[in-house]
């Protein structure tokens, strides 16, 4: 009787029910009240009209359509085994320079609150890009707890093969505090993806003495940094924003565009050594110059 | 206008149509609305990436509906502490006045605010695979066969639970009344 109130029933089974629903009257009560709850069911639909804002947002993803060039997963794949192939050079060249950098980036959070405070006052900055905006909303939206994590692998490499054939970049963590030998001052705490324009863009989480920093990298093509205070550093130029109480960072290089978000309070060079304690870092620090 | 711009624009179009229907599968889900819009727009900026895999024939409400479930069933996997899934009690005793009104007149579908919100509460006090089976179902209308392939699960399970889903859904609107009972009140 339900099969043949949901339309599932063969045409035979049908007259079936129709002959037997004519002749049995408790039956055919049966029927009807049944019929009658669903009809009245179904009547409520939608039951959740999406909101216009949601609309609004969703034809935007619609208008952009898909990217115009979209590697299937399979090729992806059989290229980064080719690269890997050589790449022990490459790779090793690319990770420790990717290293260098984060572990940088991490220290100027840190810093960038003493040049913000030295330039407050003075011309006031271009307003943040779009990408730092993306970035920040994703922070708040992980400190709500609205932004569940894909993968809480804690070991860089795990997070970097997670994202392979997800993104079309190649993500690459650093692992310096265990290669440093110093104390493990923060944590990585898992990763997903997030949507940005027409793609997806990389979300990492990460946490240092329980308060949360997040890093979002997307390809170079999609978004670039801009507007904000601007910090030159290894012939990168590194932008500081202060968006809604966060601190913002973004940058490009090597094909990739980051932005780390932060509410970390430390000030001056005291604060890096809270992350750095090597030679390098501390040389690396010190080329760290407003523009 | 090339084939390709032609067939984007087409399942733009034919997609958007479904947003409504999207969301509120996503609501059930996840019950938080800022949780439903990030599932929405994921799942359409999935959809748009893989559009050039659905073949001409295929559904493309029942696709975009599973390609959501993926999404939500991957996050719960990676989610610490995901949703607790509560069986609920059945509430007794509560009429709802829409179903009365039902009840003496099958034509009069008089859907006011009141009465949608308590079927919505109702719904959402299902539990998980009773909720998501109601909407599939007698919302959006998907047959059995796709329910299957949405859920991942055999056509029987789906027959199976839709029947215990409407019934725990009956007794959570209040409908008590007997057959024979409801026709002795209409005389």
């Amino acid at each position: 009787m339900v099969f043949f109130l949901d339309d599932e029933l063969q045409s035979s089974e049908v007259k079936a029910l129709e002959a037997h629903l004519t002749e049995c009257e408790g039956c055919r009560e049966l029927f009807e009240n049944e019929r009658r709850f669903l009809t009245a069911l179904r009547g409520f639909k939608p039951l959740n009209p999406a909101p216009p804002e949601l609309r609004a947002q969703v034809e935007r993803i619609l208008s952009n359509g898909p990217p115009a060039y979209s590697a299937p997963a399979e090729l992806r794949v059989r290229i980064m085994r080719t690269m890997s192939k050589f790449g022990a050079s490459t790779t090793e060249l690319i990770g420790s320079r990717g290293a260098l950098l984060v572990i940088g980036l991490v220290t100027i959070v840190l810093l960038v609150g003493v040049w913000y405070a030295a330039k407050k006052g003075n011309a006031e900055p271009s307003p943040p890009s779009d990408f730092a905006m993306m970035a920040v909303n994703n922070h708040q939206r992980h400190l709500r707890g609205q932004l569940p994590l894909e993968t809480t692998a804690d070991a860089p490499e795990e997070i970097s093969n997670w994202f392979a054939g997800k993104v079309p970049f190649r993500v690459t963590l650093p692992n310096y505090q265990e290669s440093s030998g110093q104390e493990k001052l923060y944590e990585l705490e898992g990763a997903r993806l997030v949507g940005y324009k027409t793609d997806y863009a990389a979300y990492v989480a990460y946490s240092m003495r329980k308060r949360p920093i997040s890093l979002v990298m997307t390809s170079d093509a999609v978004a670039r940094p801009s507007g904000g205070e601007q910090i030159v550093s290894n012939g990168i130029t590194f932008h500081y924003d202060a968006i809604n109480g966060l601190k913002v960072i973004s940058w490009s290089d090597r094909g990739l565009t980051y932005a780390l978000v932060s509410d970390l309070e430390e000030r001056g060079q005291q604060s890096c050594i809270l992350c750095h304690q090597g030679t390098k870092d501390q040389d690396f620090i010190q080329e760290l110059k407003p523009r | 206008m090339g084939e390709a711009s032609t067939r984007n624009t087409g399942f733009s179009g034919a997609a958007l149509e479904h947003l409504d229907a999207l969301y509120g599968f996503a609501m059930v889900l996840t019950r938080d609305r800022a949780e439903a819009e990030d599932l929405v727009q994921e799942t359409y900026l999935r959809a748009v990436r893989a559009f050039g895999s659905l073949m001409p024939d295929s559904n493309l409400k029942s696709w975009l509906f599973a390609i959501m479930r993926n999404i939500w069933l991957n996050q719960l996997r990676h989610v610490r502490s995901g949703p607790q899934f509560v069986e609920l009690d059945a509430e007794e005793g509560n009429r709802a006045q829409w179903l009365d009104r039902v009840s003496n007149d099958p034509h009069a579908l008089y859907v006011s605010k009141l009465e949608r919100e308590e079927v919505r509460a109702a719904i959402g006090r299902l539990p998980h695979l009773y909720r998501e089976i109601i909407v599939l179902r007698d919302l959006e209308g998907f047959s059995y066969q796709q329910i299957a392939a949405i859920l991942e699960c055999p056509a029987g399970t789906v027959m199976s639970r839709l029947g215990r889903a409407r019934e725990k859904l009956r007794r959570l609107l209040g409908d008590l009344r007997t057959p024979s009972a409801r026709t002795a009140q209409v005389n």
